[in-house]
């Protein structure tokens, strides 16, 4: 695909609409303004090849379905998905804001694919979704880039590595915006403006004001983009703000991934099948809690608890093969103190811990251990319990990996009302801003991750947002 | 067998692609890979040969170049093809003075004085007066004829056979893999229609890393145009040999109406094919992956045009000379096939059955 626009015009323009951000919520918000029949610009971030934000490193979308198809296996009702988001971390931040996602999220499947989406039929996979959850055929890039070619089916100018330094505001009207596009400085005019450019996370100053020095010890899994400029001028200009300050989602990944960009392939799914030891050699939190589905987003957290932010992460062979292999390999000995000692982790008191949690484990969790559900298979006298799936880590060869917290997205972000508009502190708000997608996610999200539920909060989000969007501009 | 290092690169790249598993729905290379979390050779050999290069899981992967991760299938796969063609023929290599372009030139010209003397010593005279009847046997005694091409065809066919087998065996394969009827059914219709080309219900992202078919398509016209070139030269053997029917044959019969339509197709197919090489991206390629299929496609380009024009200038007093040079041609393309990306599809369509049988054991498992 050429690009639209590879350089930004000598001459200002003016559009109806201007969307701040090229991942998913960018993009719904685009079409969505533009199947009102708005002039549409978008404005990305990054270059053509790594385009696409956080969504590049999606696989789904949990949606309401009454049904199965072809690409669910079976119903998720309303109520069913509203009582898993209920269920995640603290609960919805906005109880009213949160219904609307999940009401509107049923007719999104259908959105999506006629602007571009396809699905893949639902697989075996290790975090058993296929019920809950929608996959794209090829994951989040590959419909990324169905959506960018649509984009240029509709003939919506795309300006890469366009980053936006500043809104000038008069009041609560937004009257332009001021963007440096591949090096030159450029002020862009819009009636209309969606702002649909992530968290912060990638931001490690402004994470640090929040986490104090643990940042350097996590790793961001999307692009170093994410650094929230858009949303700080938004916050400078009076928007109020929606979510908590360290709310995130947030995963165990591989402490040897890159800092930045690792996406999926760094995440460690081994976590419900041993145990996990802290850096002083103790296991510090219920390993075996629920499906790992409803608990893998809370580990990323769990470790940023913990002394260096660092986990040990221990199994033995009668578990190896479960779970994703992670891609970096494994460690392994034929010995527990081995397996320890190759992660770097003292073999005392690491060893005692796992004795203790072996007598405690129940001698005939092998016939009842079952990888496919809650097994009730629990500890007995062991701090914390660990209460599914506690065989005995007794099975030469052992393995181990070493786990850090890999932040996906920050949650704090601008308050919005119902029809996507920004929320200014007064309570009124801002007259032609609207939000889309984790910069506004902390109306929907507390605490706590529902895989998938990020790719609804922006579709849902961008479909809104780039409507109301190009009703005020063509009004 | 592969080298250490491209067996290490694959591995390192296949793991990482075994820790993400979002192509699954692209081809039946995923879905395979998932079984096989502890690599070995002959699996990233048999991996390597079921990818039919469509490069979808390239341009859906957040992790291919220049992401640090460096995940490139495409590249990966089609140098351990490369390796696979060079090292289960026998003999491994044809004689030194033979080799490279040179060779092929060689054997050209070889055979085109071979064809010209045998012509000398047994072609009548009509082909030089021009009385000729546009039969070839005029030229060349048809049994003469048969010998000189069937000697190089048979060649290559026993070639074929060992590669085969040596490769079936290799990637795990039995007895019963290849007399299992049903996935054979199961493999003809996928190879047939290139359906592991397909990206799904995506379409293949070469040469431009958009959704296309048009690769697809002028390679079933190579394919299918080179098959029925080949019924024409086997239908017009039967006819002189067992029906008693000598050419010249009619405008509308079996070998020339199959011969004219193969030649055009695959004629069309090749040109199409070297067009959109022109313009895809070498990074999902190797260069000597590039000049094998440059190698394969200008062969056979002119192993079509040299037919066609002897059905065009049968009629003429150039119908001599141009049937000696289609006549060599043939003798080479045959004789050096099995040193070209010729036999590429030997491996594939292996490789969809073995994986045909292996998902059907999954699917019951």
């Amino acid at each position: 695909m050429a690009e639209v626009h590879r350089r930004a015009p000598d001459r200002p323009e003016r559009w109806d609409v201007v969307v701040i951000g090229g991942g998913n919520a960018a993009l719904v918000s685009a079409m969505s303004a533009h199947d009102q029949g708005a002039r549409v610009l978008v404005l990305e971030r990054a270059d053509r090849t790594f385009r696409g934000g956080n969504s590049r490193h999606t696989r789904n979308i949990r949606c309401v379905h009454r049904s199965a198809d072809d690409y669910n296996t079976g119903a998720y009702p309303y109520d069913e998905l509203w009582k898993d988001l209920c269920g995640v971390g603290t609960g919805p931040s906005d109880e009213d804001l949160a219904e609307l996602t999940v009401t509107e999220s049923e007719s999104v499947p259908d959105w999506m694919s006629a602007h571009g989406a396809l699905w893949q039929k639902p697989l075996a996979g290790t975090l058993h979704l296929g019920r809950t959850n929608r996959f794209f055929l090829g994951g989040g890039k590959a419909l990324i880039n169905g959506y960018y070619r649509e984009l240029e089916r509709r003939g919506i100018p795309v300006w890469y590595e366009a980053k936006v330094e500043s809104l000038e505001f008069d009041g609560p009207r937004c009257n332009s915006l001021v963007v440096d596009v591949g090096g030159k400085r450029v002020t862009v005019t819009a009636t209309a403006v969606v702002c649909a450019s992530g968290g912060f996370e990638a931001n490690l100053d402004w994470l640090r004001e929040y986490w104090g020095d643990a940042v350097s010890n996590y790793h961001i899994r999307g692009p170093r983009f994410n650094d929230g400029l858009v949303l700080r001028q938004l916050l400078d200009n009076g928007a109020a703000v929606a979510g908590e300050q360290r709310g995130f989602h947030s995963v165990a990944v591989d402490a040897r991934s890159p800092k930045f960009d690792g996406g999926i392939a760094t995440r460690i799914d081994s976590i419900p099948f041993g145990v996990v030891l802290n850096k002083k050699g103790e296991r510090f939190y219920d390993e075996g809690e629920d499906i790992w589905p409803k608990r893998y987003a809370i580990w990323g957290r769990n470790l940023a608890g913990q002394p260096d932010q660092i986990g040990y992460c221990v199994w033995d062979s009668k578990v190896q093969g479960l779970f994703l292999p992670p891609m970096y390999g494994v460690y392994k000995a034929d010995s527990i103190a081995g397996v320890l000692d190759a992660m770097g982790l003292p073999t005392e008191p690491g060893r005692t811990t796992i004795e203790r949690f072996n007598a405690g484990a129940p001698a005939d969790a092998a016939g009842r251990f079952d990888p496919g559900g809650l097994d009730g298979v629990a500890t007995a006298g062991v701090v914390p319990a660990k209460t599914n799936w506690a065989q005995r880590i007794d099975t030469p060869p052992y393995y181990g990996i070493t786990v850090r917290p890999g932040i996906t997205f920050t949650y704090m972000g601008v308050k919005v009302n119902a029809g996507g508009r920004v929320v200014l502190e007064d309570g009124s708000t801002m007259e032609n801003v609207f939000a889309a997608g984790e910069i506004m996610s902390g109306n929907v999200l507390s605490s706590g991750y529902l895989a998938g539920f990020g790719m609804t909060i922006g579709t849902v989000w961008g479909r809104i947002s780039g409507r109301e969007a190009a009703r005020h501009a063509l009004r | 067998m592969l080298s250490d290092d491209l067996f290490a690169e694959a591995e390192r790249q296949l793991n990482i692609c075994n820790s993400c598993r979002y192509c699954a729905g692209y081809c039946p290379v995923w879905p395979a890979l998932e079984l096989r979390t502890q690599l070995t050779v002959t699996d990233v050999t048999h991996l390597s040969n079921l990818c039919h290069d469509c490069q979808d899981c390239f341009t859906a992967c957040m992790y291919s170049p220049p992401h640090e991760f460096a995940v490139n299938p495409p590249q990966v796969f089609a140098s351990v093809r490369e390796e696979t063609y060079g090292s289960y023929v026998w003999p491994a290599e044809p004689p030194a003075a033979l080799r490279g372009r040179r060779g092929v030139l060689a054997a050209f010209l070889g055979s085109a004085v071979l064809v010209a003397v045998l012509a000398l010593l047994m072609g009548e005279s009509s082909v030089v007066d021009g009385s000729h009847t546009r039969s070839p046997y005029e030229l060349i005694p048809h049994f003469t004829l048969a010998v000189i091409v069937l000697i190089p065809t048979i060649f290559t066919l026993l070639v074929m056979a060992r590669a085969a087998w040596r490769y079936w065996r290799d990637i795990g394969g039995t007895l019963a893999g290849l007399t299992d009827l049903a996935a054979w059914t199961r493999t003809f219709g996928q190879a047939a229609t290139l359906r592991h080309q397909t990206g799904g219900q995506e379409g293949c992202s070469y040469p431009d890393g958009e959704p296309a078919g048009a690769r697809r398509r002028f390679h079933h016209m190579v394919a299918y145009g080179f098959l029925l070139t080949f019924v024409s030269t086997v239908s017009a053997f039967i006819l002189e040999t067992f029906l008693d029917s000598a050419p010249p044959y009619d405008v509308v019969s079996v070998p020339v109406l199959s011969g004219t339509i193969g030649g055009v197709l695959a004629s069309v197919g090749c040109v199409g094919l070297l067009v959109l090489k022109r313009r895809a991206d070498v990074l999902q390629s190797t260069e000597s992956m590039r000049r094998a299929d440059h190698a394969l496609l200008w062969a056979l380009l002119a192993l079509m045009l040299s037919g066609l024009a002897v059905l065009v200038l049968r009629a003429t007093p150039v119908f001599g000379p141009v049937l000696g040079l289609h006549l060599a041609t043939v003798i080479v393309a045959f004789a050096i096939a099995p040193y070209t990306k010729f036999f590429h599809w030997v491996y594939r369509v292996l490789s969809i059955q073995y994986d045909n049988r292996e998902s059907r054991r999954r699917a019951s498992a």
